[in-house]
């Protein structure tokens, strides 16, 4: 078998390591997630420059990524060659996608048009750049789709063995719960824009037939970063074009040589021309800066960042009655931080425990495109569970103990009497009541006496909600028996002011033993 | 002189006869275990043993149900959830009567694998042989008939049905709409679709489920009890010591006996009345054999 060159050994480390985090990214049974992918967005450089940009401040959280961009002032795009886990796929499949017959010549300034808006768009408080962020890429169409397909199909598999087989399927039940266990999603969530997710991801990866890495080179927005601060890299490769006679390193070189010289901001740092040049003459060292050429021309810088401000200014148009129902994950206070924050990586909507939190699509805007929701008649905010905020990069959704998590308002239930069956059918009910995690009860009942519809006297428990004590976790929404429209909703709500922490204990202590281990 | 002894013999008799016939009437009766004490694994099986021990209704080589309350994510002390000592010790008695397989499980109403855990009811029973803790999948819910008052039919899970014998191990706790959540209730929790449909007639459903299903055994745990916003609870001030376990085959008597521990009738819980008047179980005590030990 071939040696592996050094690049490739690293690539394929990073990106088991980031399949073995997503994996990871999720609830193992400790309250606290031990590792998660979220390690790949806070080392992210542009997830950094633009979160930063958009809040005005430093995010100690994404010092990594402001490291990366450090130290590709000195190295060079090495991670795009040596790290990226999106990069190191398209290197994987490059050969099976094939190569058409004529090349798509992607004009070099579309770079700069997609990262400078971005930029700019962010400086103006409107942070989107995990649309287009690499990595946000990779995990969306593995969390949103390919994820959940395989779980669907291996699941209903699953299921349609127990038709076949009934209880005997018991047999081979170990080795289900192996792969359940340790591959499959646990929950079975259905994504909005799941093909949507897929299909950007297909169309990163089927680039490919207009060149190896057509992606890095000519459109991706992180890489373009890295491929301005490569420009100050005193990272030589010498020579600096190929030599006429042979051209092998340009044959091999996966970001191309495209024009005569090469292009020190496309070079991904993987050193294949170094091992493919037959007399050996190709070196990478530290030496003086050579003249350049001209990075992006004035009027792409001026019309790049004049589009973000665009951008940023321009889809603010939310409609009202879908903003009453926008809820956002616990920990979120304010509509307008989150959005400067929030990458929309994915991973809150990967980890959540009762498949709460989804895509926005229109609720929150086109500038609220991918950030999380939380949808209570789909999933509900599990009271003990602190998980989003464990995994959220860069702290949109804070990272908050249990204690504080269960006191953060997301919104506020409210009855709809014309559909809620003691109400609308003076029949019993209050499923709600029983769901409702808050130990005082946040919904509470009183016993009413009155005659049915059907004519008979009796007595029925009449719910209502103690707002005081609501945090909106939206259990109640979620198991209401109602077809359709629950009786319950939670509503959003401007001011999210924490409930009350429970008073001191009155009186005696109960007479309670030693906490049972377990 | 025999005329004397005679009637002496007779009067005596009579006596012996009059508390033979009470004991014949009282016998009649379901009996009805309170255990008591602040070892909750030892009187958890003092109460079995005291109806006869665990070998009068596991059989070698069955397999049994241990159905708990582990429906949320509630630590043992917040008496949510069955204490896991006393289902450690019920599934132990299992096995010591030969039990090849003993199943626990429980549809839940939080993330099952929260509840699993938190209970403590999953980490009790670990590296037990012959125990599977598992959680439910869905295409494994069964349609019964049930021809009942309000439901015609339900799903229950199918290992359950199938097993060989099924024992119920609720806790003791207030419950928002039914008042108190015991052993007819805690049925619920093999029930399959859509659970929160049968609430608006809650007593009337649950005799019809109970009405088919069988519970052989019912072991209630009043170790720990809720006393207010159940069924879940979550403050320790709700929670009360009361360090008992009360067993019995009959899932009403011992339902009605729960519920004086919580200074109610047991006349005053509705689905506990209608179990009754569907000839499911007794529900007065004076016609039950009370054994407190």
């Amino acid at each position: 078998m071939r040696k592996l060159p050094p690049h490739r050994i690293c690539q394929l480390l990073f990106l088991a390591l980031f399949l073995v985090l997503f994996l990871m990214t999720e609830y193992r049974g400790s309250d606290r997630i031990v590792a998660a992918v979220n390690g790949f967005f806070r080392a992210d450089p542009l997830t950094a420059v633009t979160t930063m940009l958009a809040t005005k401040s430093f995010v100690p959280l994404l010092l990594p990524g402001l490291l990366v961009l450090f130290f590709s002032l000195f190295l060079g795009r090495f991670f795009c060659g040596w790290l990226c886990p999106l990069g190191t796929l398209l290197d994987l499949v490059t050969k099976r996608v094939g190569k058409s017959v004529a090349p798509l010549t992607i004009h070099r300034s579309v770079k700069y048009w997609l990262l400078l808006p971005l930029l700019a768009a962010s400086l103006f408080g409107l942070n989107l750049a995990g649309l287009l962020d690499p990595i946000a890429i990779l995990l969306r169409g593995l969390t949103f789709a390919l994820h959940p397909l395989l779980g669907n199909t291996l699941r209903g598999g699953w299921r349609g063995l127990y038709g076949i087989m009934g209880e005997s399927r018991d047999l081979i039940a170990p080795a289900y719960r192996l792969v359940n266990d340790y591959l499959l999603p646990f929950r079975e969530a259905l994504y909005p824009l799941a093909f949507a997710s897929l299909l950007l991801l297909g169309l990163v990866i089927l680039l490919e037939r207009a060149g190896e890495r057509t992606w890095c080179r000519t459109l991706c927005p992180l890489g373009t970063l890295l491929g301005i601060a490569a420009r100050f890299s005193p990272l030589v490769r010498t020579p600096d074009a190929p030599c006429s006679a042979c051209r092998r390193c340009a044959h091999v070189c996966p970001s191309g040589f495209d024009r005569q010289l090469m292009q020190k901001e496309e070079c991904l740092d993987c050193m294949a021309c170094v091992a493919a040049c037959p007399s050996g003459k190709v070196r990478f060292s530290f030496g003086l800066l050579r003249e350049e050429g001209l990075l992006m021309e004035r009027r792409v810088l001026l019309g790049g960042l004049l589009s973000g401000f665009f951008l940023a200014r321009l889809f603010r148009f939310r409609d009202p009655a879908a903003q009453a129902r926008l809820l956002r994950p616990p920990g979120v206070r304010d509509e307008g931080e989150f959005l400067q924050k929030c990458v929309r990586c994915g991973e809150c909507m990967k980890v959540c425990l009762r498949s709460a939190l989804y895509p926005a699509i229109g609720r929150a805007g086109l500038e609220g495109l991918y950030t999380p929701e939380l949808i209570p008649r789909l999933g509900y905010c599990e009271y003990n569970c602190t998980l989003c905020g464990q995994v959220c990069p860069t702290g949109a959704i804070p990272d908050l103990p249990a204690e504080e998590k269960k006191r953060e308002v997301i919104g506020k239930a409210v009855f709809d009497k014309n559909h809620c069956l003691p109400f609308a059918r003076r029949i019993d009910c209050i499923v709600c009541e029983e769901h409702c995690p808050i130990p005082q009860k946040a919904i509470r009942s009183e016993t009413v006496v009155m005659t049915g519809f059907d004519g008979e006297k009796r007595s029925v428990k009449a719910p209502y909600v103690v707002e005081e004590l609501c945090n909106g976790c939206g259990i109640c929404e979620n198991v209401c028996p109602l077809e359709g429209r629950a009786g319950i909703e939670v509503f959003a709500v401007k001011t999210r002011t924490p409930l009350a922490a429970e008073p001191a204990a009155g009186g005696p202590a109960p007479a309670t033993d030693a906490p049972y281990g377990g | 002189m025999r005329r004397r002894s005679f009637l002496m013999l007779a009067g005596l008799s009579s006596l012996f006869w009059s508390s033979m016939l009470r004991e014949l009437f009282a016998a009649q009766g379901p009996t009805v275990v309170v255990a008591e004490g602040t070892d909750h694994d030892r009187i958890t099986r003092s109460a079995v043993n005291a109806l006869g021990g665990m070998k009068r209704f596991v059989k070698p080589g069955n397999t049994v149900v241990v159905k708990p309350n582990m429906g949320w994510d509630r630590t043992p002390e917040l008496a949510a959830n069955t204490n896991p000592l006393v289902v450690a010790a019920i599934v132990d008695e299992c096995l010591r009567a030969g039990a090849k397989k003993v199943k626990v499980f429980d549809r839940t109403c939080n993330d099952q694998r929260r509840c699993y855990k938190s209970s403590g009811i999953e980490a009790a029973l670990k590296g037990m042989k012959g125990v599977e803790v598992k959680h439910p999948e869905e295409e494994r819910f069964k349609k019964v008939s049930l021809g009942g008052k309000v439901l015609k039919e339900c799903e229950l899970y199918d290992e359950a049905l199938s097993a060989d014998v099924f024992i119920n191990v609720p806790v003791l706790k207030h419950h928002g709409l039914s008042r108190l959540t015991i052993g007819m209730k805690n049925i619920m929790g093999i029930l399959g679709g859509k659970r929160g449909s049968i609430h608006k007639h809650l007593d009337v459903a649950l005799a019809d489920i109970n009405s088919v299903f069988k519970t052989h055994l019912t072991v209630v745990d009043a170790t720990r009890i809720l006393t207010a916003h159940g069924p879940q609870g979550g403050d320790i001030r709700d929670v009360k010591l009361l360090n008992k376990v009360l067993a019995s085959t009959d899932i009403v008597a011992v339902d009605a006996v729960a519920t004086t521990l919580f200074g109610l009738k047991p006349e005053d819980i509705a689905v506990t009345v209608e179990a009754h008047r569907r000839g499911l179980g007794e529900i007065r005590p004076e016609r039950m054999k009370i054994v407190r030990i």
